[in-house]
């Protein structure tokens, strides 16, 4: 009953919220419920029968989260779980009023939260988590987050909330370092690649450091191979074999993650072959790596958010790949990060847009990339591209950053899936 | 072709990489080569790995954690670098390996640094750190554009400045000043790639090497191509930092 009266005028902002903005979302109902019951979103995370598992780390959080929520779903059970975009405080109580009665408490057996590494450490702060797990440490977002230590640090104190169990990729020398002073009662589960995966990926994994050693057989969650969207994870004894939503090896890993959390959440209830259907079943991420059809013809879109995404999406790309439009935008406020990717394997861009689209165009040149046009105006550069006849070679790939996938996205009328 | 391969030494990239920095010995690689010149990039990160020949070197900024590893290292090189310093071979050091090369770093928590003293001036703790858009006016090389991200000022740099602030904060202190210069040893707190955003700052670097080098360096038709998508960004971040551009051409 404590809560009601917050409840309750969460409730009405938020319905006030919809008649100004219709079909939207709203952090501000959240924001008031943690103004007026401050305790809220503490207890109510703590409160789920079967516990909390958190996913945090610098990239794949999401990916991992949707795979997690998916294996656990297919096992029976009832999972609350919060959209990508309502990972700090005011989004996550907003996400918890969607599902909450009138008292606050909110259905489901257990919560499977994806968890931003900034405010991570600030959310779980006298939250206890059953499971912790910790996908990579990469440098990201340098106005906010200013090195790797920092971010190490900050998963770190998330990492601590966990009660029972770590679950960390072993490839990562950071969360290694930090599985390492885990209070000796709470288990640490691993997840990882084969020798083989990491000589296969042109630029390693993409990580602050990786690890010198690759996981044993048998030491936890092992990507065996990769072939285009399929690949086989490794359990012991057990091996499946499994569908990705996309290429790329970073998929598999968020894969194995998602596998090694849902066996450490589910213990002997775990069941691989229903893991991996499960797995095999997850659509294809929007802007990852999606196919769609647009103006009649297909489209591959490719979302880049760091650098690190940046390098393993343009080598995912389809080398025969003859059109690629390659948009920047004000998301991107000082491009220097990006220079130490190597994009030459692009070969040729036949457009260059977004409202960054001659730093861009710059750091391609470097690369040795050929560039066709400079058109910073988006929506044009999109209606040429696309009136342009089709390739002989592959299929028209647009590769851009989130802030142009959006004004993409609005402009050809895309809607849903995010 | 007279037989020279131009050799810019990319000093250890592994360590002081954060923003992108160590590209900047790429840039003017691929400007060299575009000028039809023979060049390469030889990465070091160890004493034992420098080259034979050594015609330019880009030292770029890394964490405060790896101050001590980069300083140790750079120690092994320090007779090395002051005789380059002196020969006047073009030495661009940004942020944290800047700091390295000036007299020392004084931190946040009181304790302090010794640097390798090539440069003259010494870093110093500021209260915020800064992050933004970064407009000089040098008088040698132009209106340089970049990007600033640096926790610490610099103080001792007033007597040779790579220019004069126009946006951003610089080396701080109300100097209203950015960067030191001695010779053709520069430090910058300019980050990312300085060189391809600011191409007669790069040319300016590859004509004292080359000279050295006794080789001629004209721009080739690829340069201009892309220096014009260097125009247009340059065009782009000064008027978003407020800077007009009729005022800001570069100076003789």
């Amino acid at each position: 009953m404590r809560y009601a009266p917050a409840i309750l005028v969460g409730r009405l902002v938020r319905f006030a919220a919809r008649l100004r903005k219709p079909g939207g979302g709203s952090a501000v109902p959240g924001l008031i419920v943690n103004t007026i019951a401050p305790g809220y979103l503490k207890r109510t995370l703590s409160g789920f029968p079967q516990g909390l598992v958190v996913v945090s780390g610098s990239s794949g959080k999401s990916t991992t989260t949707k795979m997690l929520v998916a294996i656990l779903r297919a096992h029976g059970i009832d999972v609350f779980t919060n959209p990508s975009t309502a990972n700090i405080s005011q989004g996550l109580t907003s996400a918890l009023l969607e599902r909450a009665d009138w008292r606050g408490r909110v259905p489901g057996d257990v919560a499977v939260l994806e968890m931003d590494e900034g405010h991570g450490a600030v959310v779980m702060q006298g939250v206890d988590a059953r499971v912790v797990t910790l996908m990579n440490v990469m440098v990201d977002q340098i106005d906010r987050f200013h090195d790797s230590e920092m971010v190490a640090g900050m998963l770190a104190r998330i990492a601590e909330r966990a009660h029972e169990a770590v679950v960390v990729n072993a490839d990562d020398a950071y969360l290694e370092r930090i599985s390492g002073r885990m209070s000796p009662d709470v288990a640490v589960r691993r997840f990882g690649v084969s020798e083989a995966v990491l000589e296969a990926a042109p630029r390693g994994l993409g990580y602050t450091e990786t690890t010198s050693a690759r996981l044993a057989a048998g030491e936890g969650v092992r990507v065996e191979s990769v072939d285009g969207v399929t690949a086989v994870l490794a359990d012991g004894e057990t091996s499946v074999a499994i569908r990705l939503p996309a290429r790329g090896t970073h998929y598999a890993v968020d894969a194995a993650a998602a596998y090694a959390t849902a066996r450490a959440v589910l213990g002997d209830a775990f069941v691989a072959t229903t893991a991996a259907d499960a797995l095999s079943e997850i659509p294809a991420v929007f802007g990852r790596g999606e196919r769609v059809r647009v103006r009649g013809q297909d489209v591959e879109f490719v979302l880049v958010q760091n650098p690190a995404s940046y390098q393993l999406n343009v080598d995912s790309i389809d080398p025969d790949t003859e059109q690629i439009l390659f948009a920047m935008g004000s998301d991107v406020r000082d491009p220097s990060y990006f220079w130490p990717t190597d994009a030459s394997a692009l070969g040729r861009v036949a457009i260059v847009s977004g409202s960054k689209a001659h730093e861009a165009a710059l750091m391609l040149a470097y690369d040795g990339v050929e560039i066709d046009r400079v058109e910073p105006d988006l929506p044009r550069a999109l209606d040429d591209f696309l009136s342009s006849p089709p390739p002989t070679a592959g299929v028209k790939t647009i590769v851009f950053t989130a802030d142009s996938m959006r004004r993409t996205r609005s402009h050809l009328g895309l809607t849903g899936a995010e | 072709m007279s037989g020279v391969t131009l050799t810019i030494v990319s000093l250890l990239p592994r360590l002081q990489n954060t923003n992108g920095d160590a590209q900047n010995a790429a840039v003017l690689a691929a400007r060299a080569t575009w000028a039809g010149l023979d060049a390469r990039v030889v990465d070091v990160d160890r004493r034992d790995a420098l080259p034979e020949r050594v015609d330019a070197i880009v030292l770029g900024s890394g964490s405060d954690s790896s101050l001590e590893a980069t300083r140790g290292t750079l120690l092994t090189m320090h007779d090395e670098l002051r005789t380059w310093g002196t020969e006047g071979v073009p030495i661009l050091a940004v942020g944290t390996g800047w700091e390295l090369l000036s007299w020392g770093i004084e931190l946040a928590d009181g304790s302090a640094v010794e640097g390798l003293g090539v440069l003259p001036g010494r870093a110093v703790p500021r209260a915020d750190r800064v992050t933004g858009d970064l407009v000089v006016s040098s008088p040698r090389f132009g209106t340089l554009v970049g990007f600033e991200n640096h926790a610490r000022d610099y103080v001792g740099a007033e007597g040779s400045p790579l220019g004069r602030v126009r946006a951003g904060s610089g080396n701080g202190r109300d100097a209203g000043q950015e960067g030191v210069v001695m010779g053709s040893v520069i430090g910058t707190h300019l980050h990312g790639p300085v060189l391809a955003k600011n191409p007669s700052f790069a040319d300016a670097l590859l004509g004292i090497a080359s000279e050295r080098a006794r080789l001629e360096y004209r721009p080739g038709e690829r340069t201009a191509i892309v220096d014009g998508y260097a125009a247009a960004a340059r065009e782009a971040q000064l008027s978003a930092a407020g800077v007009a551009l009729s005022a800001s051409g570069p100076r003789a």
